[in-house]
């Protein structure tokens, strides 16, 4: 390997094989001595061409496609699909399977928070709470297991309601795991707050203020922690959110150690909900019937996923394929502040930075072509992109 | 009168690469390597490796292809490792290991102790700087950085009871001491050591120069095979070294096997529970901890201790 | 400020067994709605396909030998099947089931992937390679 030294700086590039990536991305960091002085990021490593295969399959098929954009957000894409098309076919879904759907959509949140949590302990060098907050996880898993027969991938969602209901009898041990996590969650905020050499860690560590947070546009939990005051399930209440609403989380100081905060306290807030609609399940049935080929129109629709906002445009034309299906991950407004930030830190909080936003890389891969010549947009067949592929990777070795 | 010279050579080369040296010592290292594997993970609430695991990792590694990445001088690639343990083992030569007293004593092999063992850390740099790779770059200006910080203050406090005991002789002092635990009346050195020993080991909280998610494996992330065998069984006889050190000099000397393992067992038993506390330190915190911190409480452990030799004359 | 804020779980991490389940050795009881390996009734079925039509992984073909004398043979392809249990919930005459028991799938070799579901003279007729038949 070739060194890279332009006077007295060289680039290391953390991925796309890193032990800090859980999945491949690359990023280019220059560094002089520890200091970071520029960074650049490529992303598209785990682009599969969902979009375009959505193309070519029928609705119902079209759910488990797009459910594994992701593994750890997998129920909320699936829901935002079900609920972007009952709304294009104007079906109404029972109060019971919208209720059912949100209590599916807070237990994801606490299973990927606790999964974030343990892999930000990880990054920092604390093993130990790594270990711990990830055997924690293992009862939400555990429950959503007992509720729907898997423990990553639910499939819970089916097109007009949900496929599992939550009879009395399971109740009893949702309620005993919440507070066992609950419980927990205290312990872990207390560590987080006080452990002296976790805060060196994070405490101060890639400050964004609120005027930079919204000018980088991002989303969720990273910008709640620095006080943007954004949350879809307060803004734009959707299934059972205006039922069983969220109070909002929000923290100052911006910077690691304020998100981290931030998504400790959601969890109290996800409990909370998750309590409530157990308490309070509406009656109704599962499933409504819903047509096979969903009328003419477009949509979009916007929900809070763990990371942040996603965003959906679906666009039918009359058959019972869809036309145009595209997804907008939270990953990819946020993965901006990552590049923004490291610059000026050291190259050990680059990780740490980057673990901070909560990154997927898989959901974040999209294609997008801007041509700008002409205004006029152009369309691409399969056939096509497949050839430009493989010019482009032919040119480069050339 | 030839005899007993030709058995004492034997003796001596029997003491030298068999036992308690050479193969011994690394057996033993292999050891307390698995020791300290296993309480971190019952630490941490699972299981840890079966007792044979750190063979099984040697075994593999010197079973596979030994990479050589292009542009490195191979010399130096492949006797690095071999230069390492061997100062490692040399370390071990004037050191009561399990409580057998040592034959090759002569005065300054204190000095000669803590140096070999430097040799193993500079070895690990010059490793690192030596491959071309970027992440060995960094792991290796880490190293040495972090060789700079902690190595002082290490060497001071060993040194205190050498002081007290006005030899630069590990036997002599052993002798002097006769026993008495130095850890009660100069507690200040004993936890400095104790902290440098575990920068010396690279142990977490001071991993940095070869911390996973930001640099792979440090300066050793080229090394495969054969070097990274040598490298590995070095740092087992370095932790074994390093703990036989501090409570042969601390906890009163080792007499016997069995006071052997208890002490240096229960020093480890402390520096597992630390690694298992702490959170990784970044370098530049790790420099300035013991450029302000360490160096500070050791002088300050000297000014006492001459102060107290002054007044007993 | 404290410097060792997991103490407490660290020390009665001594007391406490660990937690790891050693997997062989130790199997805990599955949950009821496990979604493990598909399983059919051809009592029931009437031949209308939905299963085949909404599987997202093309894993199951409807064999129909004779349409009016019920007489059908499910392919299941469970190589390519990815336990979504979609089938189970198109089907309206609740022929299929994915069992909690079998889900240890893992074979050696691919040719055991395959299953063919149905009357035994049935399928021995499709094994057998006679094409005259449609499927979904």
């Amino acid at each position: 390997m070739e060194e890279h030294k332009t006077a007295q700086s060289f680039t290391v590039p953390i991925g796309p094989q890193h032990p800090a990536l859980k999945e491949p991305s690359h990023f280019r960091i220059t560094v002089d001595g520890e200091i970071v002085k520029d960074a650049y990021v490529r992303l598209g490593y785990a682009h599969r061409g969902i979009e375009k295969a959505t193309e070519s399959r029928t609705w119902t098929q079209n759910l488990y496609m797009l459910e594994r954009i992701c593994g750890i957000c997998s129920h909320i894409h699936g829901m935002t699909y079900c609920l972007a098309v009952e709304r294009l076919a104007q079906v109404q879904v029972s109060a019971r399977a919208q209720a059912i759907r949100v209590l599916f959509a807070e237990l994801e949140r606490i299973h990927s928070h606790m999964l974030w949590f343990g892999v930000t302990a990880h990054e920092a060098g604390f093993d130990t709470l790594f270990m711990y907050s990830w055997r924690d996880r293992e009862t939400v898993m555990d429950i959503l297991e007992e509720l729907s027969g898997n423990r990553v991938n639910y499939s819970a969602n089916i097109l007009g309601g949900v496929k599992f209901d939550v009879d009395e009898s399971r109740v009893e041990s949702i309620l005993d795991g919440i507070n066992f996590l609950e419980e927990r969650t205290h312990y872990y905020l207390e560590v987080v707050s006080t452990d002296a050499l976790f805060l060196q860690r994070t405490h101060e560590i890639g400050t964004m203020n609120r005027r930079e947070a919204e000018v980088l546009g991002t989303v969720g939990p990273t910008a709640r922690a620095s006080g943007v005051n954004r949350d879809i399930r307060i803004e734009a209440p959707y299934a059972a959110y205006d039922q069983f609403p969220i109070q909002i989380t929000l923290d100052d100081s911006g910077d690691l150690k304020a998100r981290v905060l931030v998504r400790l306290r959601e969890l109290f807030e996800s409990y909370r909900v998750i309590r409530q609609i157990l308490k309070n399940l509406p009656s109704g049935d599962l499933t409504v019937r819903m047509p096979r080929r969903i009328q003419q129109g477009e949509t979009v629709l916007r929900v809070e996923a763990p990371r942040g906002e996603l965003f959906y445009f679906i666009r039918s034309n009359g058959s019972d394929t869809p036309d145009r299906i595209k997804v907008r991950t939270p990953t990819i407004c946020n993965m901006m502040s990552v590049i923004k930030l490291a610059v000026g830190h050291q190259l050990a909080d680059v990780p740490m930075i980057l673990a901070g936003i909560d990154p997927c890389f898989s959901c974040n891969d999209r294609m997008v072509m801007i041509n700008q010549s002409n205004k006029t947009s152009h369309r691409w067949r399969w056939e096509e992109l497949r050839q430009h592929g493989i010019n482009y990777y032919q040119q480069r070795t050339a | 009168m030839e005899s007993t010279i030709i058995s004492n050579e034997l003796r001596n080369l029997f003491s030298l690469v068999v036992f308690p040296g050479g193969c011994f010592l690394i057996l033993l290292g292999l050891s307390y390597e698995w020791v300290d594997r296993k309480l971190l993970a019952r630490f941490q609430n699972r299981i840890g490796p079966r007792w044979f695991q750190p063979f099984a990792d040697i075994m593999k590694l010197l079973s596979k292809e030994e990479v050589i990445p292009d542009g490195v001088d191979r010399r130096l690639f492949i006797g690095l490792p071999i230069v390492a343990l061997t100062g490692a083992l040399t370390a071990g030569l004037y050191l009561p290991i399990l409580g057998v007293k040592t034959t090759f004593s002569f005065p300054g092999d204190l000095i000669v102790t803590l140096y070999m063992l430097s040799l193993l850390t500079l070895c690990m740099g010059l490793a690192g700087a030596n491959t071309l790779d970027r992440f060995s770059l960094i792991g290796a200006s880490r190293t040495l950085t972090q060789l700079f910080s902690y190595e002082s203050p290490f060497l001071l406090a060993l040194l205190g009871p050498a002081l007290f005991s006005n030899s630069w002789q590990i036997s002599e002092i052993i002798a002097y001491t006769d026993g008495r635990w130095l850890m009660l009346t100069q507690p200040i050195g004993f936890l400095v050591a104790m902290i440098a020993l575990m920068g010396k080991l690279e142990l977490p909280p001071f991993d940095a120069p070869e911390a996973e998610t930001e640099i792979v494996a440090g300066a050793l992330t080229e090394y495969s095979g054969r070097g990274l065998a040598l490298f590995r069984l070095g740092k087992g006889v370095e932790l074994v070294i390093g703990l036989t050190l501090v409570s042969t000099l601390y906890l009163g000397g080792i007499a016997n096997p069995l006071t052997f393992f208890l002490k240096t067992l229960a020093l480890l038993l402390i520096i597992v529970v630390l690694q298992a506390l702490l959170t990784r330190l970044r370098i530049d915190q790790t420099v300035g901890l013991w450029w302000r911190y360490g160096s500070l409480l050791v002088l300050l452990q000297w000014l006492i201790l001459i102060l107290l030799q002054g007044s007993a004359t | 400020m404290r410097f060792a804020a997991m103490i407490g779980d660290i020390t009665s991490a001594l007391i406490h067994r660990p937690v790891t389940e050693q997997y062989p050795f130790e199997r805990r009881e599955t949950p009821e709605r496990l979604r493990g390996i598909l399983h059919w009734d051809p009592e029931k079925c009437i031949g209308c396909g939905l299963c085949a039509k909404d599987c997202p992984a093309g894993a199951i073909e409807l064999i129909v030998l004779d349409k009016k004398a019920k007489r059908f043979v499910l392919r299941y392809h469970s190589d390519r099947c990815t336990f979504c249990a979609q089938c189970v919930f198109s089907c309206r005459q609740d022929c299929l089931s994915m069992s909690n028991v079998d889900w240890e799938l893992a074979v050696t070799e691919r040719s055991g992937l395959i299953c063919h579901y149905g009357e035994k003279k049935d399928v021995e007729e499709v094994l057998a390679g006679n094409l005259t038949h449609d499927s979904v």
